[in-house]
C-alpha cells in the first residue's frame, strides 16, 4: 500500500535526522553534520505535506488522536520553558533559573531541536486522525507516537541511559583511547601508540598479573567455599538462619570498610604476625601487605572474607531448587552423599556455577576500592589493579589517552569473558525453539 | 506370628545421635568457619574502644581493659582530612543527601520503566532493554570520563546533584530488571481485567501494581541504599572535597599520611560507616538475601 | 441485529497466524460457548473480542458499532477471568466498583449497582472482605459480579470454572445457566471442558488450528458431527471409526453390510469409499438387537461405571467400545451380540474428512 510506504518514509527521515543530531552533539564534526538534521527534518515535513495532500482536511476536535496530539503540545511546551530558562533576562530576575544556569545552557540544542521534531509529530498526527476513523487500523505513524504512548515516555530514561550513557559514552572513549589526549581530550586519531605505551609499561603489565591471580584464586576459592558452605548448612542443621547472617554479613559491607580492617588485621607490628610472635613463635613472619611479593594474597583475604557468603547463598538457593526426590532415589541406591554431590547435584546445578561465575568475575575486574583502602597500590606499586591505572592515568597522571585505552582493554576483557556465557544463555535457548 | 525372627529388631546400628561424629564435625567446621567471619567484625570493635597506649601495648584480639568513647567521638567530629578537621560527620551527611535522593529517583525511574517492560510493551522496548542490561557488565572505567564532560557541560560536576544523577543511570540495569521480573510475575489476567475496567497507564500502576509489589519495593530500596552508601569510585570521581561521600572521606582519614596513626579512631570510624549497610541487614534478614541475589551484577 | 460479529478476523504474531480469516455471528442472549483444546485460539479469540488483543486484520461489531480499535472498556464487554483477577488489595465492594469509578459514574449509581449485584449472586455479607478471605466459589462469583455491574450486553468467560473442583463447578455451571436465563445477556464462554459446553451453551463453536471446525447446537454437535475432528473430538469415550465402502445405499465394513436407507445424507447419496462413526451408546446390546444388522465381538475389558458399564471389545482389528446398562452382567472373554443402528451414525469422506 502506498500509504503505508509514505508513512514508513516520514518515520525513516525522523530516525535519520535524530541520528545525525545526536552524533553532532557529541561532537563528531563535519560540514554535513552541521546541516543534516534540519535538511532531512525538512524533508520530513515534505512527506507530511504529501500525506496531506491526499486527505485535504484537518480537524482537532473530532480528531481520534487528540490525547497524543496534546501530549506533543505540552512537550514542546517544556522545551519552550527550559528554552526561557537559559536566557539571561530570565535568569536575572529568578534565583532558580541562575542556580542551573549552565545546565539551562547545555540543554538548550537539544531543546530547539525536540520543538521541531515534536511539531511534526503533532502536525502528522493530526493529518492521520482526521483521516482515519475508529475502523481503520493504525498505520505505521500513529503506532510510533499516537498509541501507547505513556509506556514509551515511562521507557524514555532508560532509552536515554541505554544509548545516551551505555553506547555512546563506551563508543566515545573507545574512540578517544586512539588519539593523543593528555590533558584534555582531543579528536585527532594517532593511531595504536597509547595501545603501544600501554602493553610497554610495566605497571600495565604487573596490574593484569595481579588482577589475573586475584581472579583465578577468587573463582576458585569463593566457588569451593561457597558450596561447601552451602552444602553444610543444607545439612538440616539447627541455627541455619544464624550461621547464614554470619556468612553473609560482610557482602552488606563497603570495599573500603573490608579493605580498612584487614590491613589493620594484618598490620605486622600490631595484627596477626605479633600475635604470633608474642606467642613464642619469633621468627614467624606473615606481612602481606608490606611484601611485593604475596600483597595480591593479603588483598584476596580480605576479597573472599567479602564475597563468598553470596557465593554460599547462591549455592545454597540451587541445593534449594534441586528436587528432594533425588536424595531419596540416592539413599535408596546406596550411594554415599559425596558422590551424590559430585555426580549428580553438582552436574545439576549447571546453570547456578555459570550465573554465579559471571556474577564473580563482572566484580573482579572492578577491583579498585579494595586496593585503594587495604594498600593503595602499594608496597610499590606491588598490587596495582588495572581499574586503579584508568583512574590514575585520568585524574591524576592527566595522561587521557593512556586511561582511555587502558579502560578499553577492560572492556575487551569483559567482552572475551562475556562471550561463552552469552553463547550458553543464546545458543541454548535457540534448541529449545 | 509364624515367623520370630521377623521381631528381632532392625539391622545395622541406630543412626544418628545428637552427638554423633558427623554433628560434631558439621557444627565445628561451621563454627570455625563462623570465627574468621566475625573476627575481623570483634576486632574493629575491640580496637576502637581502647585508648592508643592500651593498642601499642597488647594484642589487638584482647578485649579493651578500659572502655573508651573517645575514639568514636574523634571520628566523629575531629578526624581530620586534609585541612580538614571537622570529622566524618560531614561526610555521613553527605552521603545521606546523595543516598536519599538517589535512592527515590531510581526506584521511581526504574519500577516504572519495569512495568511498562512487563506490561505494555512496544516495539523496539526489548533492544533498549537489552542494551542497558549488556551495560550492567561494561566496566565503568570506560563510562567515567565521557559522564565528566557530560556532568560539566550541565554545570553538575562535584556537586550532590551530579551524584544522584550518576547513581541513578548506573543503578538502572540492576532494578528494571529486578522490576521487570516482579511485574511479569504477576498474573496477567488482573492487568487485563484493570484494561476491561477501563484504567490506563497510570491508573493500573498506581491502583492495582503497586499496591501488590510493597516487597519488590523494600528489596529494591536495600539493594540501593547499601549500595549507593557503600559507593566510593563514583564518589571519589564525581565529588569534591566538600562533598565526598562518608566512604571516600573514611578512606582519606584512615590512609592520610600525615600525623601519627590512631588505629582505635580509624576503626571507630570504620565502624560508624560500616554502621547503615550493616543495620539494614540485620534489619531485613532475608530481603537483603533476596535483595543482593537479584543485585550481585552490581557487585 | 446481531449481538456480536465477527468479520474475517485474522490475527498474527509475528509469522505464526493464530487466527485465520474467522467469521462469527452471535445473536442478542445467545449463549455461545467456544470449544477446543489447548491452543485452539480459543482464549485469543476472546481476548480479541474483548479488546486486550490488537487484531491483524478484519471487523469486530458489538451491537452494530465497529468496536475493531476501541478500547476494552469502551466496548460494552464485562470479563471474567479463569484465575478471577481478583485485585488482591481491595475489598470485594472495591473489585466491583473499580471500574465504575474509572467510568466517573455518580456514587449513588455505583451503589444501586453494587447492590443488584450483590443480590443477584448473594455475596452481600462478603463486600467488605478482600478477596483472600474468600473461598474459590466466593472468589468466582465475586469475579462475575463485577462483569455484571458494568450492566453489559455481553459477558465474555474465559473458563471461568476451571480451577475449581468438579464439586464446585458443577454448582456454579448452574449457576451461570440460571444467570443467564435471569439476565438474557449474551455470553461467550471459553472451556476445554465437553460438560460446560454441552450442559451451557445454545451453540458450541469447535475451534482447531485459529479456525471454526463446526458452530452449531450441543445436539447437532454431537449427534450430527460435520466433520472427523469434531467427531472425534466430542464424546467420551468418543465415537468408534471403521473405514469400508459406500455404495448404493449400502455400507460395507468385512463381512458387515449396514442398510443406510434411513441415514441423512448431508449431501444426498453417494459411492464410494467412507468411514462410519458409531458412538458407544448406538451399539444395541441384548434385547435390542432384534431387527438389527448384528455381529459378533469379543469382551476384552469390562469397565462398570455405577449408572453404566462401559465395554473394551475390537471390531474388525479397531477398538469398540460399548456402553451397556449399569446392570449389565457381563465378563471379559465372553463373547456377546451387538447390533448397529445406522440412523445414529455418522458417514464421512476419508479423503476430505468432511461428512457425507
Amino acid at each position: 500500500m502506498p500509504q503505508t510506504r509514505i508513512e514508513r518514509a516520514f518515520l525513516w527521515s525522523i530516525t535519520l535526522a535524530s541520528l545525525f543530531f545526536i552524533l553532532r552533539q557529541v561532537g563528531v564534526e563535519g560540514a554535513i553534520f552541521e546541516y543534516a538534521p534540519e535538511a532531512i527534518l525538512f524533508i520530513g515535513a515534505g512527506i507530511l505535506a504529501v500525506i496531506f495532500a491526499q486527505t485535504r482536511r484537518l480537524d482537532l476536535f473530532k480528531n481520534r488522536l487528540r490525547g497524543p496530539i496534546l501530549g506533543w503540545l505540552v512537550g514542546i511546551a517544556v522545551c519552550v520553558m527550559v528554552l526561557v530558562l537559559a536566557q539571561k533576562g530570565v535568569q536575572d530576575s529568578w534565583e532558580f533559573a541562575k542556580d542551573y544556569k549552565k545546565a539551562w545552557k547545555a540543554l538548550t540544542p537539544f531543546a530547539s531541536f525536540a520543538i521541531k521534531l515534536f511539531a511534526l509529530f503533532a502536525v502528522a498526527l493530526l493529518i492521520v486522525g482526521t483521516r482515519d476513523d475508529a475502523t481503520t487500523p493504525r498505520g505505521a505513524i500513529e503506532r510510533a507516537f499516537g498509541s501507547n504512548m505513556s509506556s514509551k515516555v515511562a521507557a524514555m530514561p532508560m532509552a536515554f541511559t541505554a544509548v545516551g550513557i551505555f553506547v555512546i559514552a563506551t563508543l566515545w572513549t573507545v574512540y578517544h583511547s586512539f588519539t593523543n589526549s593528555k590533558l584534555l581530550p582531543k579528536s585527532e586519531l594517532i593511531g595504536f601508540d597509547q595501545y603501544q605505551r600501554l602493553w610497554d609499561s610495566d605497571r600495565w603489565i604487573l596490574s593484569i598479573k595481579n588482577l589475573a591471580i586475584y581472579g583465578a584464586c577468587s573463582m576458585v576459592f569463593s566457588l569451593v567455599i561457597g558450596f561447601v558452605l552451602a552444602a553444610l548448612l543444607d545439612q538440616k542443621i539447627r541455627l541455619e538462619s544464624l550461621f547464614r547472617t554470619i556468612f553473609l554479613y560482610p557482602f552488606a559491607l563497603s570495599f573500603i570498610v573490608t579493605g580498612l580492617v584487614w590491613q589493620w588485621i594484618l598490620t605486622p607490628e600490631f595484627g596477626v604476625q605479633h600475635i604470633v610472635r608474642s606467642l613464642g613463635w619469633e621468627s614467624f613472619t606473615f606481612d602481606p601487605l608490606f611484601n611485593p611479593d604475596i600483597v595480591i594474597y593479603g588483598i584476596l583475604i580480605a576479597g573472599l572474607w567479602q564475597g563468598t557468603g553470596l557465593v554460599m547463598c547462591l549455592m545454597l538457593a540451587g541445593l534449594r531448587g534441586i528436587d528432594q526426590e533425588v536424595w531419596k532415589a540416592a539413599r535408596v541406591d546406596g550411594i554415599p552423599a559425596w558422590k551424590t554431590y559430585i555426580f549428580v547435584v553438582i552436574p545439576m546445578m549447571k546453570p547456578v556455577f555459570v550465573t554465579t561465575l559471571v556474577l564473580i568475575a563482572s566484580g573482579i575486574i572492578k577491583l579498585y576500592d579494595l586496593v585503594v583502602a587495604q594498600t593503595s597500590g602499594g608496597p610499590g606499586l606491588a598490587s596495582e589493579v588495572p581499574a586503579k591505572y584508568v583512574y590514575d592515568y585520568m585524574f591524576g597522571g592527566q595522561n587521557l589517552g593512556q586511561g582511555f585505552a587502558a579502560s578499553t582493554m577492560m572492556l575487551v576483557g569483559v567482552l572475551i569473558a562475556l562471550i561463552p556465557f552469552a553463547y550458553l544463555e543464546f545458543g541454548g535457548r535457540k534448541k529449545h525453539g | 506370628m509364624a515367623d520370630p525372627v521377623q521381631f528381632t529388631g532392625p539391622h545395622g546400628p541406630k543412626p544418628k545421635t545428637p552427638f554423633s561424629r558427623r554433628n560434631i564435625m558439621l557444627y565445628g567446621t561451621l563454627i570455625v568457619v563462623s570465627l574468621y567471619y566475625l573476627v575481623p567484625l570483634y576486632v574493629m570493635i575491640v580496637t576502637s574502644l581502647k585508648g592508643m597506649p592500651e593498642i601499642r601495648m597488647g594484642n589487638i584480639f584482647a578485649p579493651p581493659m578500659e572502655i573508651t568513647f573517645e575514639p568514636w567521638v574523634k571520628a566523629w567530629s575531629q578526624a581530620c582530612t586534609g585541612l580538614n578537621c571537622d570529622g566524618l560527620s560531614r561526610g555521613f551527611w553527605n552521603s545521606v543527601q546523595i543516598t536519599i535522593p538517589s535512592v527515590l529517583a531510581s526506584i521511581i525511574i526504574a519500577s516504572v520503566n519495569g512495568y511498562a517492560l512487563a506490561n505494555w510493551r512496544f516495539k523496539g522496548a526489548n533492544v533498549f532493554f537489552g542494551i542497558l542490561i549488556f551495560g550492567a557488565f561494561i566496566p565503568y572505567q570506560v563510562m567515567i570520563y565521557p559522564i565528566v564532560i557530560m556532568l560539566r557541560e550541565m554545570g553538575l560536576y562535584t556537586k550532590l546533584g551530579g551524584l544522584v544523577i550518576v547513581h541513578s543511570i548506573f543503578g538502572m540495569p540492576i532494578l528494571t530488571l529486578l522490576f521487570r521480573n516482579y511485574f511479569a510475575s504477576l498474573p496477567e489476567e488482573l492487568f487485563k481485567a484493570a484494561r476491561v475496567d477501563g484504567a490506563r497507564f497510570w491508573g493500573i500502576y498506581f491502583r492495582i501494581m503497586l499496591p501488590m509489589s510493597m516487597p519488590i519495593f523494600v528489596v529494591a530500596v536495600i539493594l540501593q541504599v547499601t549500595g549507593i552508601w557503600n559507593d566510593f569510585l563514583f564518589g571519589v570521581i564525581y565529588a569534591k572535597p566538600d562533598s565526598y561521600p562518608m566512604t571516600v572521606q573514611l578512606n582519606n582519614i584512615v590512609n592520610s599520611v600525615q600525623g601519627v596513626k590512631e588505629y582505635n579512631v580509624n576503626m571507630a570510624a570504620t565502624l560508624l560507616t560500616g554502621a547503615v549497610p550493616l543495620f539494614i541487614y540485620f534489619v531485613s534478614g532475608k530481603l537483603f538475601v533476596r535483595g543482593v541475589a537479584a543485585g550481585a551484577v552490581k557487585g | 441485529m446481531n449481538s456480536v460479529e465477527i468479520k474475517n478476523l485474522d490475527l498474527n504474531f509475528g509469522a505464526v497466524k493464530v487466527l485465520q480469516n474467522l467469521n462469527l455471528d452471535i445473536k442478542q442472549g445467545e449463549f455461545v460457548v467456544l470449544l477446543g483444546s489447548s491452543g485452539c485460539g480459543k482464549s485469543t479469540l476472546l481476548n480479541c473480542i474483548a479488546g486486550l488483543l490488537e487484531v491483524s486484520g478484519g471487523q469486530l461489531f458489538i451491537n452494530g458499532k465497529n468496536v475493531t480499535w476501541s478500547e476494552p472498556n469502551e466496548r460494552g464487554i464485562g470479563m471474567v477471568f479463569q484465575s478471577y483477577a481478583l485485585y488482591p488489595q481491595m475489598t470485594v465492594k472495591g473489585n466491583l466498583t473499580f471500574g465504575l469509578k474509572n467510568a466517573k459514574m455518580p456514587k449513588d449509581e455505583i451503589e444501586k449497582r453494587v447492590a443488584r449485584a450483590a443480590e443477584i449472586l448473594q455475596i452481600e455479607p462478603l463486600l467488605d472482605r478482600k478477596p483472600a478471605a474468600l473461598s474459590g466459589g466466593q472468589r468466582q462469583r465475586v469475579a462475575i459480579g463485577r462483569a455484571l455491574v458494568r450492566d453489559v450486553d455481553v459477558f465474555l468467560f474465559d473458563e471461568p470454572l476451571s480451577n475449581l473442583d468438579a464439586k464446585l463447578r458443577a454448582d456454579l455451571r448452574v449457576e451461570i445457566k440460571k444467570l443467564h436465563q435471569q439476565l438474557q445477556n449474551t455470553m461467550i464462554y471459553v472451556t476445554h471442558d465437553q460438560i460446560e459446553a454441552m450442559t451451557l451453551a445454545d451453540r458450541i463453536a469447535i475451534m482447531k488450528g485459529g479456525k471454526i471446525m463446526q458452530l452449531g447446537s450441543p445436539d447437532e454437535i454431537y449427534n450430527r458431527p460435520q466433520n472427523l475432528y469434531v467427531a472425534d473430538f466430542i464424546g467420551s469415550p468418543s465415537m468408534d471409526f471403521f473405514e469400508g465402502h459406500l455404495e448404493n445405499g449400502v455400507f460395507t465394513m468385512g463381512d458387515i453390510a449396514l442398510p443406510m436407507a434411513d441415514y441423512e445424507y448431508a449431501n444426498g447419496p453417494v459411492s464410494g469409499p467412507a468411514i462410519v462413526g458409531i458412538r458407544p451408546e448406538h451399539i444395541l446390546t441384548g434385547d435390542q438387537t432384534a431387527g438389527a444388522v448384528t455381529t459378533q465381538v469379543t469382551i476384552d475389558i469390562v469397565e462398570p461405571m455405577g449408572s453404566d458399564t462401559l465395554v473394551y471389545s475390537s471390531l474388525n482389528c479397531k477398538p469398540l467400545h460399548i456402553r451397556m446398562d449399569g446392570k449389565a452382567k457381563v465378563a471379559a472373554g465372553e463373547t456377546i451380540t451387538i447390533g448397529f443402528d445406522p440412523v445414529s451414525a455418522s458417514l464421512f469422506d476419508p479423503t476430505t474428512e468432511e461428512r457425507i
